[in-house]
């Protein structure tokens, strides 16, 4: 049996007599990236923290690897993204990286090659012998990511990768993680949940410090029903609604947006209902944005029934 | 694989030396201070000295000198260092307490701790920053010794190798004396906000318990003991002495450092970073 990277017996955590988190009881394997979501002040960070080794937990156990948190086996194996960590100013990117790869246990030549390595994997080779007040928020997020690639670790933490960063960013980091994620394990914290949609396969809600679901699975192979999420350019909804509802096989049709739908139907009845769709919405001439299978990520979490 | 603890404590000191000598901040403290020094070195220290060389007033009033605390001028060989020895009890120590104060609350609030304590133990944090401002420390204690040495030859090249014992003794014993202050402040460090916020408390702690325990002393003798508590508290003794005497009091600064660096880890290992 293997170990898991992630293992959390009865972990609270309280705030000046404030639950941040209440009793979390997770185990988690290593292998694709799992999501960490929740409103404000769920948990979140607090969770991470206390993963990281920079927060001591009230009570309750954490391992990672079989090892409690700061532990020095995890030296290299575990990083993280702290949120609004900041590097130091007095010196340069290239200073500090390679310092954090040398405690890391590289040499200085090698320490500098993983500093412009991790440094290129964030398409920041430019800014190498800048100083960190010299950086946008965006690139003093990406040189922060930067650090937690230093030397590949197993487990990589992010707690929220791509807030305050560009599209062209986001995506840079989206690439990191899905190159890495064959080797690399990556916990994610993000309130973007399409971008996590993306990304994860497990998702860990966390609500007022308890978490909801430890994992759920995109694949709905086993439900009786599945839904499929379209979207439309501007369409009369009412209208929209009543014909999706009368096509074969359709179980029910909400609108939770405007120009939203999401259409559960039973695959028994009708397993080709995207074909169908598309036949429908171009006999009726309305225009469509996209059409996806399943439910949004934000609709599986905060809105199903 | 992973460096060892003790080599953790090496980089990381190491960093802290370049911050203290190769960045813009350190070199301006550095020449701040450098320029500094040399306006005590060429006017009060070579004044004083030089009334003690020539023999005129200070040197056959002792009574005057250890009425004002500075007895033991006229015991050291060379008045250059005990006049040195006087100076260098006061403003290292005050030194400290101001170079020393920032070293983690800063880059605990920065955040920048957290990227340091994935990959070294906050054992190896705590004590390779304290040991990283000892360094600086030293190589300032040192530095200014030297001047002293080149003033003293200046005035005698023949006093070069009679000298060298009374430049290693007192080097050793300002390096003992500045020990508590800054492991105090490595302390208050690691659970105040800010190097200003350390500078403050490590002022009022130090009055304060200084005050409070001479207080009840007054009352019960025997709490007495708890001077011993306090850094500095071995100085105005340690002023009286000269030479190799000096490090009769060794074991004072020695005991502060121990209890100090103790609850200073045990802060460390339980602050959230």
């Amino acid at each position: 049996m293997t170990t898991p990277i992630i293992e959390c017996r009865q972990l609270t955590h309280v705030y000046s007599g404030k639950p941040a988190l209440a009793d979390v009881t997770i185990t988690l394997a290593a292998g694709e990236p799992i999501g960490l979501v929740g409103p404000n002040g769920a948990g979140k960070t607090t969770l991470l923290n206390i993963l990281s080794g920079f927060l001591l937990p009230t009570s309750g156990t954490v391992r990672l690897f079989g090892y409690p948190p700061s532990s020095s086996e995890l030296i290299g194996k575990v990083s993280a993204l702290p949120q609004d960590a900041r590097l130091d100013p007095s010196f340069t990117i290239t200073e500090q990286l390679a310092f954090y790869a040398r405690l890391q246990g590289m040499t200085k030549p090698q320490a500098t090659l993983e500093a412009s390595r991790v440094l290129e994997a964030v398409s920041l080779a430019e800014a190498a012998k800048e100083k960190p007040t010299a950086l946008s928020h965006g690139m003093a997020k990406r040189v922060a990511i930067a650090q937690a690639l230093i030397g590949k670790p197993d487990l990589i933490l992010l707690d929220e990768p791509t807030a305050g960063l560009d599209p062209v960013n986001v995506r840079t980091i989206r690439t990191i993680i899905a190159e890495q994620s064959s080797e690399t394990t990556f916990v994610i914290s993000s309130h973007d949940l399409a971008e996590l949609d993306r990304q994860c396969r497990r998702i860990l809600l966390l609500e007022k410090g308890v978490l909801q679901s430890e994992t759920i699975g995109f694949n709905e192979q086993q439900t009786a029903t599945r839904f499929i999420t379209l979207q439309m350019e501007d369409c009369p909804a009412q209208e929209v609604m009543a014909i999706l509802q009368a096509l074969e096989g359709v179980v029910k049709v909400t609108n939770p947006q405007k120009n939203e739908f999401i259409v559960e139907y039973n695959p028994d009845l009708q397993p080709s209902m995207d074909q169908q769709l598309m036949q429908c919405l171009s006999a009726n001439h309305w225009q469509y944005r996209q059409l996806s299978h399943g439910k949004t990520l934000e609709e599986k979490l905060f809105f199903s029934n | 694989m992973p460096p060892s603890k003790f080599k953790q404590v090496l980089l990381i000191s190491q960093f802290e030396l370049k911050r203290g000598f190769a960045t813009r901040k350190g070199l301006l403290s550095v020449v701040t201070f450098g320029v500094v020094w040399y306006f005590i070195l060429l006017y009060p220290l070579r004044f004083v000295a030089d009334l003690l060389v020539q023999g005129k007033g200070l040197q056959h009033d002792s009574s005057f000198l250890d009425f004002i605390g500075f007895g033991s001028l006229q015991h050291w060989p060379i008045p250059e260092f005990g006049v040195y020895w006087q100076f260098a009890l006061l403003i290292f120590p005050m030194l400290s307490i101001t170079v020393a104060a920032d070293q983690t609350s800063s880059d605990r609030e920065r955040g920048t701790l957290r990227f340091i304590v994935l990959r070294s133990s906050r054992d190896s944090l705590f004590f390779g920053r304290f040991a990283g401002m000892m360094a600086i420390q030293i190589l300032l204690v040192g530095a200014t010794a030297i001047s002293v040495l080149v003033l003293v030859l200046f005035r005698d090249v023949s006093l070069f190798i009679p000298a060298l014992p009374d430049l290693a003794v007192i080097i050793v014993n300002v390096t003992l004396a500045v020990l508590p202050f800054t492991a105090l402040m490595a302390a208050l460090s690691a659970k105040v906000k800010s190097a200003r916020q350390a500078t403050l408390w490590a002022i009022l702690i130090w009055t304060f318990l200084a005050g409070i325990i001479s207080g009840l002393a007054y009352y019960l003798p025997i709490l007495d003991v708890f001077q011993y508590l306090i850094p500095g508290n071995q100085l105005s003794d340690l002023a009286q002495l000269s030479e190799w005497r000096t490090l009769q009091l060794a074991y004072i600064p020695l005991l502060q450092s121990v209890v100090l660096l103790a609850f200073g880890r045990w802060i460390m290992a339980r602050q959230a970073l």
